[in-house]
């Protein structure tokens, strides 16, 4: 009865993994044949799987027709990115934390703050055109924006949360306000700043894509602006699946490293 | 009790929110008059006074500033509500369902981590550069964040709940609708906050990409004609509608998610 | 006398094994005892195992693993409204108001608006919360909140209370409280109450008859009738002798 029982359980849990594989099965097959048997849909607005795979294939090493192969479109966009985000984070963090320690700082800072926080980052690449021209310049400085203002609000938030009764006990330990702040608060400020790198890092990536679509000569992002003005949706598609791949693995970097610095559990 | 209206308080941090604000105006001005910043952008006062003539007259043809906001609105709103019913209601299914879990959860998965924006090109080949295009970017920028939000949402209600449910003489059914959906109410809250400003972004990409009309087509339109004093009255326009539609979020969830607040 | 009284629960060779990867576990074992209509009785025992487990087996949340369990002459194959539970986390639906809470139960019966939010009204008032109908349970102290689990359970007039450790997370001050509170409730609206603790003082205070339980695997170790005076006194020579008693027994039970 008992093992009988596991087995049972063990048994579901196979076959929901079944289904969810034979699910992604079924919806490519459909995919297949509505496209490649029945021609459902032109091929120009709906390739078929097979035809978006050999196109991923040759995109590997060809660099018809947007002038350079798929790892290079993969690389410029990442630079740029990269650049962008960690400029961002190493200033908007500690301004973030000074913001939320520092009376005065907090008091003059804030208000100019609460004005330019609920600009979009979208909404700045026109100025960044104008200002930087179609440059590497004008997307890091826009990334950069797009990453400031979720590390400022976040550290802010964090510090700002920091529980009295924490300050308190290291007051009666004899700490220092300096001490105070790189003992007590900013390690409890921690998990809300990574939250705050994080949301960072969905927007800034948005927000590449963006700025690559509107203006730019690289990435995958003029990539797939390319496949649209030449109606290859299949390029498109190759460029969403590989935004979608990218994404997937800078959070999965960033899952370790929070797990490696966000040490003895997130507080409630 | 209710916590008595600082007033110095209040006069204390408007003075020095005042400071910083008109620090910032004077030094923008400033460096517009007397420095190379001057070359590219407009002075307060010269978007001010651009800002309360496009109240009036026409950007572009025809539409007026209050127009085209309006025009980016409705775009936004029918995407949203679509997003928000079919994100709820798939959440909700995932979270509760294993069988619906198992064939839609790899597929959604497939589709989550692309950014919205990413759909832009895509959309336009299959709807073309019409409204529905628009629409359908902004259901993704919004059904994402809704689904997996209310996804995590239905996955935590707690078991005991429904027992206690069942105990007073709920049936599935009833204890669905009274234990399972207020449970994941603060969760759906969570991802349509998240959402409206996605959607609210995802517009602006989409008119800046294609269109005739609508807030994001002002500022490209400003880019276009090197006019820079028309690219700052849509920012700062699309800034403001940003942080109403954000304040309208907040007060919803806190009147319909009162039951969570504590103390009086 | 005894044998007049009807019976409302029959436990019959009850036994209950948790099933697991990491090994099986036999919490209840063979366990045999009569409630009867009316009766206040306290299943009570030292440690963390069984206990619970027994409530849910009656409740129908849980089935058992071997034997059966008869309340009023239907076997128990699943939770029903019949039988009401009072829980030690109070469980109450944060998202719904005092009396929405404890409307609850006749409202999934169909109980029309008017009847049932006199009854919930009734049970409000009885449990000492009037003027805290519109109040959601956040609000509440954590008392207060065991309170709204007590009308609760009561609003839906069900044949069988059972109550388990409901005053396991207060503070001893409102222990106190609540157990002078049950006990004026219970005299005032008088049910059958299976109570589950492991506070010999609040077993003797509450109970008309009290089962001592066994520590793992649960079965019943002895039996005692309470017949003090109510409402009782925790210092009367009677009660103290009684508390001795049990403590002592208690030690034969582990």
């Amino acid at each position: 009865m008992n093992t009988e029982k596991i087995n049972t359980a063990k048994k579901q849990k196979r076959k929901y993994q079944i289904i969810s594989v034979l699910s992604v099965c079924v919806f490519l097959l459909v995919w297949y044949l509505a496209t490649a048997v029945f021609e459902l849909a032109p091929s120009y607005s709906l390739p078929s799987p097979v035809k978006v795979f050999n196109t991923f294939l040759t995109k590997l090493h060809s660099k018809a027709p947007d002038g350079a192969t798929l790892p290079k479109h993969f690389i410029s966009s990442l630079q740029v990115a990269m650049l962008g985000y960690l400029l961002g984070a190493v200033i908007g963090v500690p301004l973030g934390i000074a913001m939320g320690w520092f009376k005065t700082v907090d008091k003059i800072v804030r208000p100019v703050f609460d004005l330019i926080k609920p600009i979009p980052p979208i909404a700045l690449i026109p100025v960044m055109i104008v200002v930087f021209g179609i440059s590497i310049k004008a997307k890091a400085v826009l990334i950069f924006f797009s990453t400031v203002i979720p590390c400022i609000t976040n550290s802010y938030s964090g510090i700002r949360q920091t529980k009295q009764i924490h300050l308190w006990v290291s007051q009666t330990f004899g700490a220092s306000n300096m001490q105070m702040l790189f003992t007590v608060a900013s390690p409890s400020a921690l998990p809300m700043i990574f939250a705050g790198l994080r949301v960072a890092m969905g927007s800034s990536w948005m927000a590449l894509v963006a700025a690559e679509l509107l203006a730019s000569t690289s990435g995958l992002g003029y990539l797939i602006s390319i496949g649209r003005s030449l109606l290859r949706s299949d390029l498109i598609i190759v460029g969403i699946l590989c935004l979608g791949m990218i994404n997937i693995v800078l959070t999965a970097i960033f899952n370790l490293v929070e797990k490696r610095f966000v040490r003895g559990g997130k507080d409630e | 009790m209710k916590a008595k209206f600082n007033t110095k308080g209040f006069v204390n941090s408007l003075f020095f929110s005042l400071i910083g604000i008109v620090a910032v105006l004077i030094l923008w001005t400033l460096g517009v008059n007397y420095t190379t910043v001057g070359l590219l952008l407009p002075t307060p006062m010269e978007v001010l006074e651009r800002a309360i003539y496009t109240m009036s007259n026409p950007i572009g043809r025809t539409n007026t500033l209050l127009m085209h906001l309006a025009v980016s609105l409705r775009r936004v709103l029918v995407g949203f509500t679509l997003s928000a019913l079919c994100g709820v209601i798939l959440g909700i299914a995932m979270g509760r369902f294993k069988m619906v879990e198992a064939i839609f959860k790899p597929l959604f998965e497939l589709v989550r981590p692309i950014p919205s924006v990413a759909w832009i090109p895509l959309a336009i080949v299959w709807f073309g550069i019409g409204e529905t295009a628009k629409i359908y970017i902004i259901f993704m920028a919004g059904f994402v964040n809704i689904t997996v939000n209310t996804y995590a949402g239905a996955k935590q209600v707690d078991e005991n709940m429904l027992g206690v449910a069942r105990m007073l003489g709920a049936n599935e059914l009833q204890a669905f609708f009274h234990v399972v959906i207020p449970s994941c109410v603060p969760y759906i809250f969570a991802g349509m906050q998240v959402g409206l400003s996605t959607c609210w972004m995802a517009v602006l990409a989409a008119e800046m990409v294609s269109s005739t009309e609508g807030i994001g087509w002002t500022i490209t339109a400003g880019q276009e004609n090197g006019d820079m004093t028309q690219i700052f009255v849509g920012i700062i326009a699309i800034a403001i509608v940003g942080l109403l539609l954000a304040v309208l979020m907040r007060w919803a969830e806190r009147v319909l998610c009162s039951w969570r607040v504590r103390g009086k | 006398m005894m044998k007049e009284r009807k019976t409302v629960i029959e436990c019959r060779n009850v036994s209950k094994t948790f099933y697991s990867m990491a090994g099986d576990n036999l919490v209840v074992d063979n366990l045999n005892f009569n409630v009867y209509e009316n009766e206040f009785v306290v299943l009570f025992g030292p440690g963390q195992c069984g206990k619970s487990t027994i409530l849910n087996l009656i409740a129908g949340l849980e089935k058992p693993t071997g034997g059966e369990i008869i309340v009023s002459g239907e076997k128990v194959t699943g939770p029903s409204p019949k039988r009401g539970m009072v829980y030690q986390t109070t469980n109450l639906f944060m998202w719904y108001t005092v009396m929405q809470n404890v409307e609850f139960g006749p409202k999934m019966q169909g109980v029309p608006k008017k009847v049932r939010r006199e009854r919930a009204q009734k049970y409000i008032d009885l449990v000492g919360l009037k003027g805290f109908e519109k109040h959601f349970p956040v609000k509440l102290s954590g008392g207060m909140q065991q309170r709204v689990g007590i009308a609760r359970a009561y609003a839906n007039e069900p044949e069988l209370i059972c109550m388990d450790e409901p005053f396991g997370h207060l503070d001893a001050q409102t222990r106190y409280l609540m157990e002078e509170e049950v006990e004026r409730i219970s005299n005032s609206d008088r049910r059958t109450v299976v109570f589950v603790t492991n506070n010999a003082e609040e077993a003797i205070y509450l109970a008309d008859r009290i089962i001592l339980l066994h520590n793992c695997p649960t079965s019943v170790h002895k039996e005692y009738i309470v017949d003090l005076p109510r409402p009782r006194d925790y210092t009367s020579p009677d009660f103290l002798a009684l508390r001795e008693q049990i403590t002592a027994e208690m030690d034969n039970t582990l």
